[in-house]
């Protein structure tokens, strides 16, 4: 018998526009077994995961059923949810540090639930926290019973969590993107404890994850959820390498893979080297566009150590050329980055943007504008990197006419083929930020950071926000840009994959420090540092790819040469 | 060639479907005063200074609604014309606040390091002495009258101000868009005056009409000690000073009415500026 079975289930809002936010979803899930929910943002998946628990948002109308170990959860009385809810199945929700009581010690969040539902002894509910917080793999677990959510990462919270999900020995467990907020490194490890719990107890598995690869590799069947309708399901494998429906062959032609596919994607994306503009014959530019030498930025914060955020790196990026600096949260790569635009100042070492230095704070109007049309930036978070208060086309107009002396005439004509260049109309021109998607508003900012006609286009995490259809889109936008106006990038990101797509030369950083550096295809496969080693091996890939050599879609080699630090 | 620019409105920021009774009730009434105020040489029955000694303490009557003070000038008149100066006071005083408040908020905000701890400090020792103080030494250095008291009490309110705009600023120019006009070259001065503030404007506003309230009635109670408004020029603090003997004779309305129209303004002013705050704190990111 399934534990949890969702038959033709359908959740509507009562209110307004009667949005259908369900549609039929059908789904079960054994004992034992992992079940994938794949969508991206505004899919379903968590409605649909919540509502196993009997968890639904007011003001909705439901129908179907969703029949949770024989019992179904929306005409059982209160008193059999709550009992399901605490001893049949629990969840693992995507944010620790907002998901657990941040007053409270890791040991009464352990224990709570068994004294007070369970009737415990505070000794043996103690007892149960300390073995729960072993079998996760947490190094100290006296230690940690009496810490408070603040003293441990992100990771270590992560565990916290599915340990206490499992205080109740739950028949199900629901986890809605646990590793989404969290390292590669650390993403692989988690897995790795929530498999081997499921093995330990037999339990079923509902994974909810917008990741692709995530999925493949930890699921034994998956339902691709698009829209609030299941389109596809199906064993993980069949559904990967044989996609039936539209949507779900564009997921996986849309999802980046750090590997060779075994399946040959619908839309091969044109490698990187392709997309490399024509060398220019001559030009009195410079052949290096951006260098960094010896560059080194130090923190200082009180009653803590100074932290070393970027120590002593020099790189240098030929014109036309995208160089990537990969790096887990903490490497410094995103100090670095507001290094070379200008936002920090470097402690020590020199920024050299085609050939002139640019590490000094600029004191004139006119050294202000010189080095904005150097070099500009798109930020990661797509919600907060716009003025909420300005349409989107005056955003880039501000940029325009700062720059260049021009009527608003000009710079409106201007503005709309800006935004014909990323993909966007008029109307997009006319629409505040909010009204916007995510990669609508990311292509807004790339249009204003190209308004000032820079040469150095530095993209920190700036497609990690969202989701991978829409980063496929975004960074084909920056492709093509790059391919017209010869722009030379830096790539910020913790996505190997991504990186794979888009740059010849990458560089791969750890607490401040360059580990690695090189073109990226034998950065991929052949790694040298064991950091970089470790980064790949936790990139998660499907098992029936694990047999097959390792053999990266690296960009073919470049001009580009990396001085190491 | 189409305007891209649509002028940011607060009022627009503010609308919202439905409105409490509460609010709309208090908007009224704020309206009413202020069109007594302003009107009030259209729509007053008497001039509010002819002393009527055959006419005291009239009590209501079809000839005066609200009676006669001790001097038999028509109360309904004198409240009208009271609203004049008992509103234009807050008025300036807030204005003058607020422009002061935003000024030192911003730079506090902006320059950060040892000016932004100066102006704290300044900012807790003017918290330190109640407004009303502050007043009081001002009319005993400057004299009696208006002026003396409205810009003590715009020193007194510009901190809270200042507090509100500080920590908005802060907050806002972490966000990355304010990076963004950085790196295109924009300098500091233009994206603090010209984005930024704009932004935290409306929550800004929603602060200061709560303190037209508070200031509404310290002005009054200066009035009222009669350090403010002086005789024979109408003002409700004023007139309830004025009134207090005929409490005593048993006429309480030439009190009572400047009393009552006190209070209701200041508990209108604080359901207005509370219902604007609440209604933006959902909706502008701060």
């Amino acid at each position: 018998m399934s534990i949890l079975k969702i038959s033709d289930f359908s959740l509507e809002l009562t209110t307004g526009s009667q949005a259908c936010l369900l549609d039929a979803v059908s789904l079960s899930v054994e004992e034992g077994e992992t079940v994938g929910l794949v969508g991206e943002s505004g899919s379903g998946k968590s409605l649909t995961a919540r509502a196993a628990l009997g968890l639904l948002p007011g003001r909705t109308r439901i129908s179907g059923s969703v029949v949770l170990d024989g019992t179904d959860v929306f005409s059982a009385g209160p008193s059999q949810v709550l009992a399901l809810r605490r001893s049949t199945a629990s969840m693992v929700f995507q944010d620790p540090r907002s998901g657990i009581n941040p007053m409270r010690s890791i040991g009464d969040y352990l224990t709570e639930s068994l004294i007070l539902c369970n009737k415990w002894s505070k000794a043996d509910a103690s007892q149960r926290a300390l073995e729960l917080l072993r079998s996760v793999g947490l190094p100290r677990p006296e230690a940690h019973l009496a810490q408070f959510p603040h003293e441990l990462s992100g990771g270590m919270l992560q565990r916290v969590m599915i340990a206490g999900a499992l205080s109740t020995s739950p028949r199900l467990l629901i986890c809605d993107e646990p590793t989404t907020s969290l390292d590669v490194t650390t993403q692989a490890e988690i897995i790795g404890v929530l498999t081997e719990q499921q093995a330990q107890h037999g339990m079923g598995m509902l994974f909810i994850t917008h990741d692709l690869n995530l999925a493949s590799a930890l699921c034994d069947r998956i339902y691709v959820l698009n829209a609030g309708t299941v389109v596809e399901h199906g064993g993980v494998q069949e559904v990967f390498t044989n996609p039936q429906s539209a949507y779900t062959q564009q997921l996986v032609a849309a999802t980046p893979s750090v590997f060779t596919r075994t399946v040959s994607v619908i839309n091969p994306t044109r490698s990187a080297a392709a997309l490399r503009p024509a060398p220019e014959p001559e030009s009195a530019r410079p052949a290096v566009m951006l260098e960094a030498r010896s560059l080194s930025k130090t923190y200082y914060v009180k009653g803590n150590p100074p932290l070393v955020a970027v120590n002593n790196v020099t790189l240098a990026v030929p014109r036309g050329d995208a160089l990537a600096v990969v790096g887990e949260s903490g490497s410094g790569k995103s100090t670095l980055a507001r290094m070379i635009v200008g936002l920090e100042q470097a402690d020590a070492g020199d920024i050299l943007v085609a050939g002139v230095s640019r590490a000094a704070h600029s004191r004139t109007r006119a050294e202000r504008l010189d080095r904005a049309r150097t070099v500009q930036i798109v930020f990661q978070d797509p919600y907060l990197s716009l003025d909420p208060r300005i349409i989107a086309g005056a955003a880039v107009e501000d940029a325009l006419r700062l720059h260049n002396k021009l009527s608003h005439a000009q710079s409106r004509s201007q503005v709309l083929a800006l935004f014909d260049q990323v993909g966007l109309g008029e109307k997009h021109a006319n629409a505040r930020p909010r009204t916007l998607s995510g990669g609508q508003r990311q292509r807004v900012a790339i249009a204003r950071a190209l308004a000032v006609g820079p040469e150095v286009l530095v993209l920190d995490e700036a497609t990690s926000a969202l989701d991978v259809s829409v980063q496929a889109q975004v960074l084909e936008v920056v492709q093509e840009i790059r391919r017209k106006r010869g722009l030379t990038l830096l790539f910020i990101s913790h996505d190997l994959a991504v990186v794979r797509k888009v740059c010849e030369t990458t560089m791969v950083m750890r607490r401040g420090d360059i580990v690695e550096h090189g073109q990226t295809k034998n950065l991929l496969e052949n790694p040298q540092h064991p950091y970089t080693q470790l980064l790949l091996d936790s990139i998660p890939r499907p098992e029936w790819e694990l047999d097959q050599p390792e053999v990266p879609l690296a960009p073919n080699t470049s001009s580009a040469q990396i001085i190491g630090a | 060639m189409r305007a891209l620019a649509a002028p940011p409105s607060v009022v627009k920021s503010l609308r919202l479907p439905r409105a409490s009774g509460l609010f709309l009730t208090s908007l009224i009434v704020a309206a009413i005063m202020v069109v007594s105020a302003i009107a009030a040489p259209i729509l007053a029955p008497y001039n509010p200074n002819i002393v009527d000694l055959a006419n005291v303490l009239s009590g209501p009557t079809s000839a005066h609604w609200l009676g006669t003070d001790a001097l038999g000038r028509d109360t309904l008149s004198r409240m009208m014309f009271g609203a004049r100066s008992s509103l234009l006071g807050p008025l300036l005083v807030v204005v003058l606040s607020t422009a002061i408040g935003i000024l030192l908020g911003l730079i506090a905000a902006w320059r950060g390091g040892w000016l932004d701890a100066l102006l704290a400090r300044i900012f807790d020792l003017l918290f330190a002495f109640p407004a009303l103080l502050l007043a009081i030494l001002a009319v005993a250095l400057f004299g009696k009258g208006l002026a003396a008291p409205v810009i003590a009490m715009s020193i007194a309110y510009a901190p809270f101000v200042a507090r509100l705009v500080r920590s908005l600023v802060v907050t806002e120019r972490t966000r990355p868009y304010v990076a963004a006009y950085r790196v295109q070259g924009f300098s500091g001065g233009w994206i603090a005056l010209r984005r930024v503030l704009p932004n935290v404007m409306p929550t800004v506003g929603a602060q200061s009409t709560l303190n037209f309230g508070y200031v509404l009635a310290d002005l009054a109670a200066l009035s009222f000690i009669g350090l403010g408004v002086q005789a024979p020029t109408a003002d409700w603090g004023a007139m309830i000073n004025e009134s207090r003997g005929a409490l005593m004779s048993g006429q309480i309305l030439p009190a009572m009415a400047p009393t009552i129209a006190v209070v209701l303004v200041v508990i209108a002013i604080n359901i207005i500026g509370e219902e604007f705050s609440d209604r933006l704190g959902g909706q502008i990111p701060l």
